[in-house]
């Protein structure tokens, strides 16, 4: 068995992009320790693991594909033993299995890493505290360490083309506590908030749901690598989806540019959104604190700055 | 219906935190400490299920003497009782926390155990889950909506890929969302009532965190950016910038 593991999540017969993510900080932890590594799929994406990873180990889960948290876990824990690492993406799921398979196994774990460093052979994993305003670095001490990993904290690892031949392991399924199913979200051509480049986040300035349009324009401006996202009363009065939702009550995203149209910039907001690379701000009030965080920003009625946005992008590309 | 629920009392999100002089810790300098967001809303959703299932809601939360203030803002609210888990400092690893928590809750006997899914300052994210099996009960974690009824309970939980919906019987392990539901605030009548709630106190020796902080910095603050007031050529101009300058687009 190889030493260090990712616990793979599919969608489909394909591995997710943060679980790509996962597989490069495993290939780097890999060269640096001087160990092997590989993943742990779902039999019906071993093919998908054989090309990026150099060892695939698949678990048969038979016809039920949605076996929840809690069984996924307790199935791992059948399997890790010989492992130094267990990673896995800190998205919902992840960080549930993650939870579970640690005290399944009696061991720490680092959750919601934004990185790792290796000094003289040891792992410090590198998360963030009160809201980001703190970095700390851990060590972790039993076997396996286990870490979970913020999506977009690496690149997604290239595909290396071949396919490797897989293990396929056997284990004993337990008896589900809870009963799930999923209700799944109409598929989208966009990409999660978590995992794309470019954000477009709305705020209680745009007035109400029907004026969600002029960010849907820029954002077919800005190309299929954005996404939507909204501040939190914006998703409480059901102007849009939960999922959409940015802050300390939602996701923490890290993208490349986050584009905050019509949000004052409460700290709260601002907690989940402060590793983006980039910020533009878009606010008519110019005390307003988002502007504080912002790397660019433009007073202005964002109805009128919007559209000129998404027109300038589309003369000059 | 009995119902435990876990308080953790964390920094506010306005407050700024300091490091101690050797850089390994955070001190309390300057904190202002408030119940965890999510926590709230677990009390909230406790006192509910309580006045229409009939029980109690016991809160319980592990600390030193300052967690005291946020047990007494939870009776406040309508809890019952409470029990503090006294250490001198918090403890910062999840997973020794979640042992000292599963050891009280298996002294008393509860129907259902409510926690916040991740506390925001140390943001473990994980004693829910760790419940969970420690108790081997059902946990489902993230939780933003909780109805029972005859027995059962339905959640659902908002994932990258729609929402779950989870059915289990009792006892179970539930750690919400502050989406839940928005707490309430204490009543005069509450904050009065809960000066006379019992809050019991027991000693406990946590042991010492596996999860070891090797060092500790503050994130250097955003700097202030490049701010332009609206008018024509400025749309090109931040165009321009995002792509040539910070090359994001
Ligand atoms: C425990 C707790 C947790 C929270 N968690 C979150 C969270 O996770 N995420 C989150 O977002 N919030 C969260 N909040 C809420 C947060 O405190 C703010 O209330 C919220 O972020 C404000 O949303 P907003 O910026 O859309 O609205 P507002 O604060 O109302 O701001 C609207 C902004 O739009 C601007 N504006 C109005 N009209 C125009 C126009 N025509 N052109 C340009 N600009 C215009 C205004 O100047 C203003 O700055 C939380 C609060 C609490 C108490
Ligand atoms: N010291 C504590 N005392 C009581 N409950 C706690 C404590 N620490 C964590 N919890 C509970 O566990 C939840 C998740 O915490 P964490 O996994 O540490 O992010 C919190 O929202 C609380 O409900």
């Amino acid at each position: 068995m190889f030493k260090i593991l990712v616990i793979a999540e599919t969608a489909g017969e394909d591995l997710t992009t943060s679980t790509l993510e996962v597989c490069e900080a495993a290939a780097v932890l890999s060269s640096s320790l001087g160990e092997s590594w590989g993943m742990l799929v779902p039999d019906h994406a071993t093919e998908a693991a054989g090309k990026v990873a150099p060892d695939v180990m698949s678990l048969g889960v038979g016809e039920d594909r949605y076996p929840g948290a809690g069984q996924v876990a307790s199935m791992i824990a059948q399997v890790v033993e010989s492992t130094d690492i267990v990673i896995m993406a800190a998205t919902s799921t992840g960080k549930d299995v993650m939870g579970r398979l640690a005290q399944h196994l009696s061991v720490p774990l680092a959750q919601d890493c934004t990185g790792f460093e290796v000094v003289s052979g040891e792992i410090k994993f590198k998360r963030a505290l009160y809201g980001g305003k703190v970095v700390v670095r851990v060590k972790l001490s039993g076997r396996p360490m286990m870490a979970s990993f913020r999506p977009r904290s690496f690149t997604p690892i290239a595909s290396s083309g071949g396919f490797v031949k897989a293990v396929t392991c056997t284990v004993n399924r337990v008896t589900p506590k809870t009963s799930v199913h999923l209700q799944a979200k109409a598929v989208s051509e966009r990409p999660d908030v978590t995992e794309a480049s470019i954000v477009v986040s709305g705020g209680r300035g745009l007035r109400g749901p029907e004026n969600w349009h002029i960010l849907e324009d820029l954002l077919d401006a800005l190309g299929p690598d954005a996404a939507l996202a909204c501040s939190r009363p914006v998703s409480d009065d059901n102007w849009r989806p939960h999922s959409e939702h940015v802050g300390q009550t939602g996701r923490a995203i890290a993208p490349d540019l986050y584009i905050a149209v019509g949000i004052s910039g409460a700290t709260q907001h601002v907690a989940g959104i402060a590793r983006s690379k980039c910020i533009l701000a878009i606010n008519k009030d110019p005390d307003a604190p988002i502007f504080k965080v912002a790397d660019y920003g433009i007073v202005g009625d964002l109805f009128e700055v919007v559209p000129a946005l998404a027109a300038a992008i589309r003369d000059t590309s | 219906m009995n119902i435990a629920v876990c308080v953790k009392q964390t920094a506010d999100t306005e407050s700024r935190p300091v490091l101690g002089n050797d850089q390994s810790h955070v001190t309390d300098k300057g904190l202002v400490w408030i119940i965890n967001p999510h926590d709230e809303s677990a009390i909230e959703i406790a006192i509910k299920l309580r006045d229409q299932h009939g029980g109690t809601v016991t809160l319980i939360a592990l600390g030193p003497d300052r967690v005291e203030s946020s047990l007494r803002q939870g009776l406040a609210m309508g809890a019952d009782q409470a029990i503090h888990l006294h250490c001198e400092i918090m403890p910062e690893d999840s997973f020794i926390v979640s042992d000292v928590l599963a050891t009280s809750i298996q002294t008393d006997d509860y129907d259902l155990v409510l926690t916040g899914e991740v506390a925001i300052d140390g943001a473990g994210g994980q004693v829910p889950q760790r419940l969970g099996v420690l108790l081997d009960w059902p946990c489902i974690t993230g939780v933003e909506e909780l109805s029972v009824e005859s027995g059962e309970l339905t959640a659902r939980h908002p994932i990258e890929q729609g929402d779950e919906i989870h059915n289990c019987k009792f006892p179970a392990v539930i750690g919400v969302n502050r989406r839940i539901g928005e707490p309430r605030y204490p009543s005069f009548k509450g904050i009065m009532k809960a000066k006379r709630k019992p809050i019991e106190k027991k000693a406990v020796s946590p042991a010492s965190p596996q999860l070891q902080t090797d060092s500790l910095e503050l994130s250097t603050p955003r700097s202030e950016g490049k701010i332009l007031i609206y008018k024509e050529g400025v749309a090109a101009e931040v165009v321009t910038l995002l792509r040539d300058t910070s090359k994001v687009i």
